[in-house]
C-alpha cells in the first residue's frame, strides 16, 4: 500500500475509533489515557513514516506495530499512566489486530477506491471518525476538569493566617506569597504549592485526611513542627523547612497515618529541630532529602512504621543519623550519613553518634549506604535486626 | 437513472461492469463481439505458456481489492500460506486460478454483452450515440490492445512468430524483446531444449509489477498528473519500457541483431497509440480531443476532458487510459478506471 500522508492520517483516525470507544466503555482512566497516548504516538509517527515509506508492504505492519508498542509503553511509564502492563499490551494488541482487519479487509470493502486513494477516506468519513474520537476524549477531559479541585491563587505579599482549608482546593502561591501564622488542612484532595509559611504553632498541619500534596512549600520559624500531619496521607515534594532555634519541634512529622495509605517525602531540605523527618505508625517513602543539624535524630521511622528511607543525606545529627525503631520495618538504602555527633550529655549509649541505628524489635534492610566521619556506623539494640544486601 | 455503456468486453470492460453493478448503476449495456471477457488473455497466456500471474492477490476483476485471490485460495485450500505470501508481496496466483475466478464471476454476474463491435462514437445532446444503439450518457471505451507489434524488418520474415501467437520452439531461437513475455519465452525455449539468444533495444528493468508501486495509488499519481504533457509522455515511455520480476530472469546470450536462428519470436508486445485502434482514431478525427505522441490526453479520472461535462462522460479504459494511470492495462488499472467511471455514473 502506498499511503498518501492524508490517507495515512485518515486511516489511522478510522482505526482508532473502536479502541477509543472501547476504552471509554471500560470506565477506567488508564484505558482512556492509553488510547489517547496510542493516538498521539500513532499520528506523530505517521508524519515520520510518510517520507521513507513510499510503499508499505503488508508485513511491515509487524515491525511498525512493535516499534509503536515500545514507544507507547515507554511513554506510559514516563507519563505515569497507571495501566497494568499485561492489560495494556492486550489492549494495544487488540487495537493493532483491529487496524489490520480494517486496512486489509473492511476499508477496501467499504470504500472501493480506498487502496488507489492512498488510504484517504473522504471528508465526510474522516469528520465522522474525528467526531467519534473526540467525543470520548472530550467527555473524559470534561470529567477530569470537573473533578479538579478549585484553584485559589495566593497573591504576592503577606497573608495573615492561620489559613484553614476545609474543602477540595488547589492553593497556589504567586511569587512572593507568604502566609504568617500557619496553614491547617482539614479536607482531602488539597494541593498547596509555592507558598512560604512563617511562624504558627505548626507551619502546615494536615489532620485526618488523605490525598494532600505539598509542593515547593517553605516553612520557617514554626513554634512546634514545620509540617505536622496526623492520621493523614501526604505527598511532600521539594520543600524547605528551617527549624533552627526550635529545640522541641520536628521538621516534618508524619504520625499515625497507616490507615490512610502511603505518604511520601522527597527532595526536601530540613535544617535544625529535634527530629528532621520523623514517621510514627505510618507507611511511606522518605527519599532524596537533605537533613542537617538535628538535635535528636536526622530521620526516624518508628512505632510500627513501614517504609523506605533511601538516597537521603543526613549531616551533623546529634546522637543518631537514621533510626529504625520500635517494631518498624525499614529499607535503609543509598543514604549518606556523615559527621553524626555523640550525645554525651545524656550518657545514653544508644545516642553515641550512630549513623544507622536499628532498635527494639525492628527489622531493617541495609544496603549501599555511605557512612563516614561518624563515631559509630551501625548499631543494633533491643532485638533490632538487620538484613544485609 | 442514467444509461451507461461499456464498449469492449475484455477484462477491463468486465471489471467496469462488475464495479457499476456494485455501485448500484443498473442500466449498463456492454458491447463486445466476444462473450468471454478472458478470451484474449486466455489466448495470449496459453501462447507464451504462462503459468502464474505477474499481478498479486488483488489482480482480479472484483470491484474491491478485498477479498483478493489469496483469500480465495486460502479458504479453498484451508491454509494461511497464500495470505502470508500476500502480505510479503510474494503471492502470484496461477493463471488457472485467475481464469476459474473470471468464469465464476461471469456466470454469477449476469454478464451478457451485446454481440457487436461498435464502429463509431458520436457526441450527441446529453450523451453519445453508439452506432445505432441509441444515446448513452456515460460511455467507457475499453477496446483493449489494438494489435500485436512486430518490428518492420521481421514483418515478412517466415521465421518470425509473435510470442502471443501459438507456437512451438525450433532448435535455435532468437527472442526479440525484453519484457516479461520475452523472459517467459527464454525460459520456455530453454526448457524445450532450444539454443536461445536475446535481441533487445532497451535493457529490462527488474521490478515486481508493471510500474513502481507508488504509481498504483494517489501518492505517485498525483505527481504524475501534475507533469506537463511532453514530460508525462516521456515518463510514460520510461515507465512502459521492458520489465519483469527478478525471479523471472534467465541468463541468455544477448546479440545486437537478429541472427540466423531457425525461429524468431517477437516478444515485442502490442501496437501503441490511438491511431492503431479504429474506433479511437475515428473518435479523434471527428471530435478532436487533445493528443500527445499517440496518446489521447485524459483527465486524472481517465475521462476525455473535451467530451465530458456535467451531463455526460466519455472515459477510456485499458491501455488507452495509461495517460491517466500508467498501469491501466493491468487488472488494478481496470479497477481504477472503473471506480472513477462509476463515481461519475452515480453522481451525475
Amino acid at each position: 500500500m502506498s499511503y498518501t500522508l492524508r490517507g495515512r492520517l485518515e486511516s489511522r483516525l478510522a482505526a482508532l475509533v473502536l479502541p477509543v470507544l472501547v476504552a471509554a466503555a471500560i470506565h477506567e482512566w488508564w484505558t482512556i489515557e492509553l488510547a489517547g497516548l496510542m493516538a498521539a504516538v500513532g499520528l506523530a509517527l505517521d508524519l515520520t513514516y510518510h517520507r521513507p515509506l513510499a510503499y508499505q508492504p503488508g508485513w511491515a505492519a509487524v515491525p511498525i506495530g512493535l516499534l509503536e508498542l515500545g514507544i507507547v509503553t515507554a511513554l506510559m511509564y514516563a507519563l505515569d499512566i497507571r495501566a497494568p502492563l499485561t492489560w495494556a499490551i492486550v489492549f494495544y494488541t487488540g487495537a493493532w489486530l483491529w487496524t489490520q482487519l480494517l486496512a486489509h479487509a473492511l476499508l477496501p470493502l467499504w470504500r472501493m477506491s480506498w487502496a488507489e486513494d492512498g488510504g484517504e477516506l473522504g471528508v465526510r468519513a474522516t469528520s465522522v471518525a474525528a467526531a467519534l474520537l473526540t467525543l470520548p476524549f472530550a467527555g473524559a477531559g470534561g470529567v477530569y476538569w470537573h473533578s479538579l479541585p478549585p484553584l485559589v491563587r495566593l497573591g504576592a505579599g503577606v497573608h495573615q493566617g492561620p489559613i484553614y482549608i476545609d474543602r477540595r482546593e488547589r492553593l497556589v502561591g504567586q511569587a512572593g506569597a507568604v502566609v504568617r501564622g500557619g496553614i491547617v488542612v482539614r479536607h482531602r484532595d488539597v494541593t498547596i504549592s509555592n507558598v512560604r509559611v512563617i511562624g504558627g504553632e505548626y507551619g502546615i498541619s494536615v489532620l485526618g485526611v488523605r490525598n494532600v500534596t505539598l509542593d515547593h512549600v517553605t516553612v520557617e520559624r514554626a513554634r512546634l513542627d514545620g509540617i505536622h500531619t496526623r492520621h493523614s496521607s501526604v505527598a511532600i515534594h521539594h520543600c524547605k523547612v528551617d527549624m533552627r532555634g526550635i529545640a522541641l519541634g520536628q521538621g516534618i512529622d508524619i504520625s499515625y497515618g497507616l490507615i490512610q495509605g502511603t505518604s511520601v517525602v522527597d527532595h526536601c531540605t530540613v535544617v535544625g529541630g529535634r527530629d528532621g523527618i520523623v514517621m510514627h505508625g505510618s507507611m511511606g517513602m522518605l527519599m532524596h532529602n537533605d537533613v542537617s543539624g538535628t538535635a535528636m535524630t536526622g530521620i526516624s521511622m518508628v512505632e510500627m512504621s513501614m517504609g523506605e528511607v533511601s538516597h537521603n543525606t543526613v549531616t551533623s545529627a546529634l546522637g543518631i543519623g537514621i533510626l529504625c525503631g520500635d517494631h518498624s520495618m525499614c529499607e535503609l538504602e543509598h543514604n549518606t550519613v556523615t559527621e553524626t555527633r555523640r550525645d554525651d550529655m545524656t550518657g545514653n549509649k544508644m545516642r553515641a553518634g550512630i549513623a544507622l541505628e536499628v532498635e527494639f524489635e525492628s527489622e531493617a534492610t541495609v544496603a549501599h549506604n555511605r557512612l563516614f566521619a561518624n563515631p559509630r556506623a551501625l548499631a543494633l539494640f533491643l532485638g533490632g535486626f538487620v538484613d544485609w544486601h | 437513472m442514467p444509461r451507461a455503456a461499456i464498449v469492449g468486453g475484455g477484462l477491463c470492460g468486465f471489471a467496469a461492469y462488475l464495479t457499476l453493478r456494485r455501485a448500484g448503476v443498473e442500466d449498463v449495456t456492454v458491447f463486445s463481439p466476444e462473450s468471454d471477457p478472458a478470451a484474449a488473455f486466455r489466448r495470449r497466456a496459453s501462447a507464451i505458456r504462462q503459468t502464474h500471474m505477474r499481478s498479486e492477490s488483488d489482480g482480479h476483476c472484483l470491484p474491491t481489492s478485498f477479498p483478493g485471490l489469496a483469500v480465495r485460495e486460502a479458504l479453498g485450500r484451508r491454509t494461511p500460506a497464500p495470505l502470508v505470501a500476500s502480505v510479503c508481496d510474494r503471492y502470484h496466483p496461477t493463471v488457472e486460478t485467475f481464469l476459474v475466478h473470471v468464469d465464476e464471476l461471469r456466470a454469477s454476474s449476469g454478464w451478457a454483452p451485446v454481440a457487436t463491435r461498435i464502429e463509431r462514437i458520436a457526441a450527441a445532446n446529453g450523451g453519445f450515440e453508439l452506432d445505432g444503439h441509441g444515446v448513452f450518457e456515460h460511455v467507457l471505451v475499453a477496446t483493449g490492445h489494438p494489435g500485436l507489434s512486430v518490428p518492420d524488418e521481421l514483418r515478412d520474415d517466415p521465421r518470425a512468430v509473435h510470442a502471443y501467437e501459438p507456437h512451438d520452439y525450433a532448435e535455435t531461437v532468437c527472442v526479440v524483446g525484453a519484457g516479461l513475455a520475452a523472459a517467459t519465452e527464454w525460459r520456455n525455449a530453454l526448457a524445450a531444449g532450444a539454443r536461445v539468444t536475446s535481441v533487445r533495444r532497451r535493457e529490462p528493468t527488474h521490478r515486481p509489477l508493471n510500474v513502481p508501486r507508488p504509481y498504483l495509488s494517489k501518492r505517485g499519481l498525483a505527481r504524475f498528473h501534475r507533469l506537463d504533457a511532453d514530460v508525462r509522455a516521456a515518463t510514460l515511455h520510461d515507465l512502459l519500457g521492458p520489465s519483469y520480476p527478478r525471479e523471472a530472469h534467465v541468463e541468455v546470450p544477448v546479440e545486437r541483431r537478429v541472427n540466423r536462428a531457425d525461429q524468431v519470436i517477437c516478444a515485442t508486445g502490442f501496437l501503441q497509440g490511438f491511431r492503431h485502434d479504429r474506433l479511437l482514431a475515428r473518435l479523434v478525427d471527428e471530435h478532436r480531443p487533445a493528443t500527445v505522441n499517440g496518446w489521447i490526453e485524459l483527465g486524472p479520472d481517465a475521462t476525455v476532458p473535451t467530451l465530458t461535462d456535467a451531463t455526460r462522460t466519455l472515459a477510456l479504459g485499458g491501455v488507452a487510459a495509461q495517460w491517466a494511470y500508467p498501469a491501466a492495462d493491468t487488472l488494478m488499472g481496470a479497477r481504477y478506471v472503473a471506480h472513477s467511471f462509476a463515481r461519475r455514473c452515480r453522481t451525475r
